[in-house]
């Protein structure tokens, strides 16, 4: 199997393509955070999908969300096999990452809430952040999961703050509007918090 | 176009709702359907969004009122469109076997929970000679140009036409334009009623069997029908669609179609890299079913693995057509997400790898489907 792998990744011609899975619990945005990376990202002019995964609670259910981005076309299927990136925001619900995330791939663990067992994260290069502290020092408590998809965007450089605002700004329905600006301050003070953390990781 | 954007940039939408605006732009002025998911939410984006393109969609109080209200809105001349998952459609059968019949063009978007709907697609489940016109994309950008053709081909030939979409198609979002296709002009429709009371006479009658009015006779029943039949013979032989890849020198030809032909074609393209000889075949359009293509595709092929998410439904064309029907075997099965509206495991590369791998090698591959279990009990 791990040939078969190789042999894919081998075919360097191909252009990039950045996935990234989200996994969280209902309530906490893992829906709206991915509908907003991949808006954003198509705001930039980047080729995006977005393949939600979620059951019929409205809240405290498994959901998660995977996002793919790329400069061409891309080849992704809806069901993505394997990514370079996930975000954990629950510990009741770690969903598909653990047999999804490439060895060496880019793990975000929201340590507000999760614990990360040093072995089980042992082979991912893994950057805890207390997201939700984060968003309450920002005046926005509900808006942890944009303080974590802000810094992944940060620390990958996939697409800039501003193009995650204006996502933000474009998804939020009109009787929310009043979170537009709490919403804003989340997504920068993440994405400066991720560009922070460049530095610390090797390129993906 | 008003719903293109200035940029014409890529526009993040969600499946239904790119079919929809693709229905839109292909003329699409009246939709009828009932929720149930996967559809719904086409249904909702059509509801969204015809008014403002100056037509009608209505949430009707059954499919059956749905397809029917569809139906009358073709027969007055609109482009029309009903819906529903397979479940939603098998209600739906007497009225599109009669659009067949009388000749209305009509366009039904089956998005599906999996691919369980195959005979229902390509069989039909109402009375009388007719098929029923199905295309199955592979992803959204396909499923936005089939939408189109899909209109094109039902007032071109008058006959119904069938989407064969899936949940994937329905709720992935990506970054899509909507384009209007370049189709050939077709004649106006002589043939709709146009609420008239003296002149043309359609006002009142497009069908009792043929047999037409004491002043204008009809062709009667016996030669309409065979008039339908003939049409659907011309239908088969000018509309077959698909795709095949890396076949010529293939010693296994793996068969798929929809959403999970594009799982397939992901695995052939990782196993040819690997330097496994193997190509893909899949069937664009499941009725008219390209057999002479799949037997051309298949004529050096050793193995001929058809994977489709159902209990073996699209391998009775596969066998009919393949150059060699003995080597001709299941690798997919009934798989279905625990909510019921979606695939189970089965639809992804890791499996398809193993099962193609196993079918290659013609060793038994892991969970036997319960219908291989009872062949081998018999």
């Amino acid at each position: 199997m791990a040939s078969l792998w190789s042999l894919t990744d081998g075919q360097s011609s191909a252009p990039v393509e950045h996935e990234v899975l989200i996994a969280g619990i209902g309530g906490q945005g893992i829906q709206l955070v991915g509908k907003t990376l991949a808006l954003a990202a198509t705001l930039a002019g980047q080729h995006a999908m977005l393949a939600p995964d979620y059951g019929g609670e409205m809240r405290g259910g498994p959901s998660q969300s995977t996002v793919v981005v790329g400069e061409a076309p891309l080849r992704a299927l809806p069901i993505v096999a394997a990514v370079g990136a996930a975000i954990v925001m629950h510990d009741r619900f770690t969903g598909t990452v653990p047999e999804r995330l490439r060895p060496g791939g880019l793990l975000l663990v929201n340590s507000s809430i999760v614990v990360a067992d040093p072995e089980t994260v042992g082979p991912y290069t893994c950057i805890e952040l207390a997201v939700i502290e984060i968003a309450q020092e920002l005046g926005a408590p509900a808006a942890a999961g944009l303080v974590m998809i802000g810094a992944f965007a940060g620390l990958t450089g996939v697409v800039q703050a501003e193009r995650l605002v204006d996502a933000m700004r474009t998804l939020l329905p009109p009787y929310r509007q009043q979170h537009a600006a709490a919403n804003a301050r989340a997504l920068e003070a993440g994405w400066a918090t991720g560009a922070e953390q460049r530095m610390t990781v090797a390129p993906t | 176009m008003s719903d293109h954007p200035p940029d014409a940039g890529l526009e993040l939408l969600e499946g239904s709702t790119a079919i929809a605006r693709s229905a839109i732009t292909a003329g699409c002025r009246f939709f009828a359907g009932y929720p149930m998911s996967p559809f719904t939410s086409l249904l909702e984006s059509m509801a969204r969004l015809l008014p403002d393109s100056g037509g009608v969609c209505i949430n009707a109080e059954s499919e059956i009122e749905g397809v029917n209200m569809a139906l009358g809105a073709s027969a007055a001349g609109a482009r029309a469109a009903t819906g529903s998952c397979g479940q939603g459609i098998a209600l739906m059968q007497e009225a599109i076997a009669e659009t067949a019949l009388n000749e209305t063009p009509l366009v039904i978007f089956n998005m599906a929970r999996n691919q369980q709907d195959y005979f229902q697609c390509t069989r039909g489940g109402g009375w009388g000679d007719y098929r029923t016109l199905t295309l199955a994309p592979k992803d959204i950008p396909e499923a936005v140009k089939h939408t189109q053709l899909l209109f094109h081909l039902a007032d071109a030939y008058r006959i119904p036409t069938i989407l064969y979409g899936d949940p994937l198609i329905a709720q992935t979002r990506i970054g899509v334009r909507i384009e209007r296709l370049d189709l050939p002009q077709l004649p106006a429709k002589d043939w709709a009623l146009d609420g008239s009371r003296g002149g043309t006479g359609h006002s009142r009658q497009v069908w009792t069997w043929a047999m037409g009015k004491t002043t204008e006779p009809g062709p009667g029943p016996d030669r309409h029908w065979q008039a339908i039949a003939e049409k659907f013979e011309r239908v088969a032989a000018a509309e077959q669609r698909y795709e095949s890849f890396r076949v010529a020198d293939a010693d296994t030809v793996v068969v798929a179609f929809g959403s999970a032909a594009k799982f397939t074609a992901h695995v052939v393209e990782e196993l040819r890299a690997g330097g496994y000889r193997i190509g893909h075949f899949r069937p664009v359009t499941l009725w008219p079913f390209p057999g002479e293509a799949l037997a051309r595709a298949t004529a050096g092929a050793r193995n001929v693995l058809v994977f489709e998410l159902n209990a073996g439904q699209m391998i009775d064309d596969v066998r009919q057509h393949a150059a060699d029907r003995s080597a001709v075997r299941a690798i997919g099965g009934v798989s279905i997400h625990e909510s019921g509206l979606s695939y189970g495991p089965l639809l992804d590369v890791p499996v398809i790898r193993e099962r193609i791998l196993a079918g290659m090698s013609g060793e038994p591959r892991t969970g036997t489907p319960v219908h291989d279990l009872a062949r081998s009990l018999l």
